[in-house]
């Protein structure tokens, strides 16, 4: 493992500048929102929560981008797919946990000093725990991360057209399944679904919160979805 | 054993066939010319002993060790490619800070001075190269590495004549300074014949030719002369094909080269690398 680190350092190295381009071009919208409200409605308001999403957005963009470029250099560069995938995944872990940081730290000082405004997590559980929302930010990161590395992974080994079937198809998995909630399914299975599901979201049917179990749960996702990455950047030819 | 050893690779795409149970050695300490024609499986093999794409039957060892996904073949191979892999955004200096992170035999200032040679700007970014620049960007890389094995497919696109002359003399410094060895895969064969101890002919995914260039230019010779003199000479003779210009006929002979009689009007040379290569090629696309 003694070359992975350089892998690594390279994924990480070509991302901070972008990172850093969008921190501040989200940060300075925010800023001038702010100010425009502010100087409109004379209140201390902000005019957009959960900034999360932007981020959410991004790293999803970061897993299709972390695929073309770096593959093709590491792989010039002798490195095997098992390592470019390693390095990969330390990538989306470090990045995910910085990013997680930034957002939970600005996020809940933003809510402390701005009326009105709210973090995605502090919206669902609460301002009480800072490090579990650090951690659920960090595996629901990971996780956009690792599906939209395995969407360009899929898109890349099966070509464009194979690939918008599949998109056609999951988009009717999708109907079929509404329709089963709606028509099919009885009222007792959707409830005893729907229970599961609010507790995978830690919200416990006793009305408690328990924040392990949605962490628990992306993490779960997430891991999987790096699984299946590794399946296909496995067998992964350079085009 | 200290070589490259090419088992019975095969590989298709879809109904071509790109490499046909290819067998052969590049071994340790020689230069090599990797020959072909466009689409004949140069770099299909190429790439497959850089484990960037996998045969469909077959393996690749390097000095022992299975080249495939395996970490271990790391510092001991290096393929210059054709194709541009490398992050189009970085500047040419950051990418030497790299290599010489990515492999403990990069030498930076070995690169750095022959970016100088060559007048690169290792302040612009490998975007802003030209085509040319590129290709001598990537030669620096390959050249700065002291592995030993380095492959180059098509070293000098877009290199003018003073630039593929500096690379051929930087490609001989360096191979008797180091004991490397050198694979060139190339369509310019003419220049590369005074450089490759041991040529390889790949034509339509099958080795038709693998020996020493000395061995092989000995196995054949041409033949000048009227028409009819050289279709007299050549009767009973192993013919691998003819050029005609006006009322003058050559012939290419396969066999050892004869001292000419005298009574006979031809002229009898050695034949060059380029014309026998292609005289053995030239069955498709004339």
């Amino acid at each position: 493992m003694i070359k992975l680190k350089p892998a690594v350092l390279y994924n990480c190295s070509t991302k901070i500048k972008p990172i850093g381009i969008f921190y501040l071009v989200q940060y300075t919208i925010f800023a001038l929102i702010c100010i425009i409200i502010n100087i409109c409605t004379g209140k201390n308001q902000n005019g957009s929560n959960g900034l999360e999403l932007c981020t959410i957005v991004f790293v999803s963009i970061t897993g299709v981008l972390s695929f073309k470029e770096d593959f093709k250099t590491l792989l010039q560069n002798g490195y095997t797919r098992k390592y470019i995938f390693l390095s990969t995944v330390c990538m989306f872990v470090t990045i995910t946990g910085s990013m997680a940081i930034i957002d939970t730290v600005i996020g809940n000082v933003l809510h402390h000093f701005i009326s009105g405004y709210n973090t995605i997590f502090g919206m669902m559980y609460g301002y009480d725990n800072l490090l579990l929302n650090w951690l659920w930010l960090t595996v629901v990161y990971m996780l956009f991360c690792s599906l939209f590395y395995l969407a360009v992974l899929v898109i890349n080994k099966v070509g464009k057209m194979t690939s918008l079937l599949i998109g056609v198809g999951l988009v009717g998995v999708i109907l079929v399944i509404v329709s089963l909630f709606r028509f099919v399914f009885s009222s007792e299975i959707v409830s005893n679904i729907m229970r599961f599901v609010m507790n995978a979201m830690g919200f416990m049917n006793d009305g408690t919160q328990n924040l392990l179990f949605p962490i628990l749960s992306f993490f779960g996702i997430g891991f999987v979805l790096t699984v299946c990455s590794y399946a296909i950047i496995r067998r992964t030819e350079l085009n | 054993m200290e070589a490259i050893q090419i088992k019975n690779i095969s590989k298709k795409y879809k109904d071509v066939v790109a490499l046909d149970n290819v067998s052969f050695s590049f071994e340790y300490g020689k230069i090599y010319g990797l020959l072909g024609r466009n689409g004949a499986g140069k770099s299909t093999l190429i790439n497959i002993i850089a484990n960037r794409i996998f045969a469909d039957s077959g393996n690749v060892l390097i000095d022992g060790i299975s080249a495939k996904e395996n970490i271990a073949i790391h510092n001991k191979i290096f393929c210059m490619s054709e194709a541009d892999l490398y992050n189009r955004d970085l500047k040419v200096k950051e990418h030497f800070k790299w290599a010489s992170r990515f492999y403990d035999s990069f030498d930076s200032s070995k690169a750095l001075e022959i970016a100088k040679q060559y007048d690169l700007d290792i302040n612009k970014r490998f975007k802003e190269l030209s085509e040319g620049y590129q290709s001598i960007f990537k030669l620096i890389i390959a050249l700065s590495l002291n592995v030993p094995y380095v492959i180059f497919d098509e070293p000098v696109l877009g290199l003018d004549a003073n630039h593929r002359e500096l690379f051929y003399n930087l490609l001989l410094k360096e191979f008797e300074a180091g004991q490397q060895t050198f694979i060139i895969a190339t369509h310019l064969i003419e220049e590369v014949t005074e450089i490759i101890e041991e040529v390889v002919f790949i034509d339509k995914g099958k080795i038709i030719v693998n020996e020493s260039v000395e061995t092989l230019l000995q196995k054949g010779y041409s033949v000048s002369g009227s028409i009819k003199e050289v279709d007299s000479y050549c009767k009973g003779r192993e013919i691998i094909g003819y050029d005609e210009l006006g009322g003058l006929k050559i012939a290419y002979i396969i066999g050892e080269k004869p001292a000419m009689s005298e009574k006979r009007n031809l002229q009898i040379s050695t034949m060059t690398l380029q014309k026998l290569f292609i005289k053995m090629t030239n069955e498709r696309g004339k």
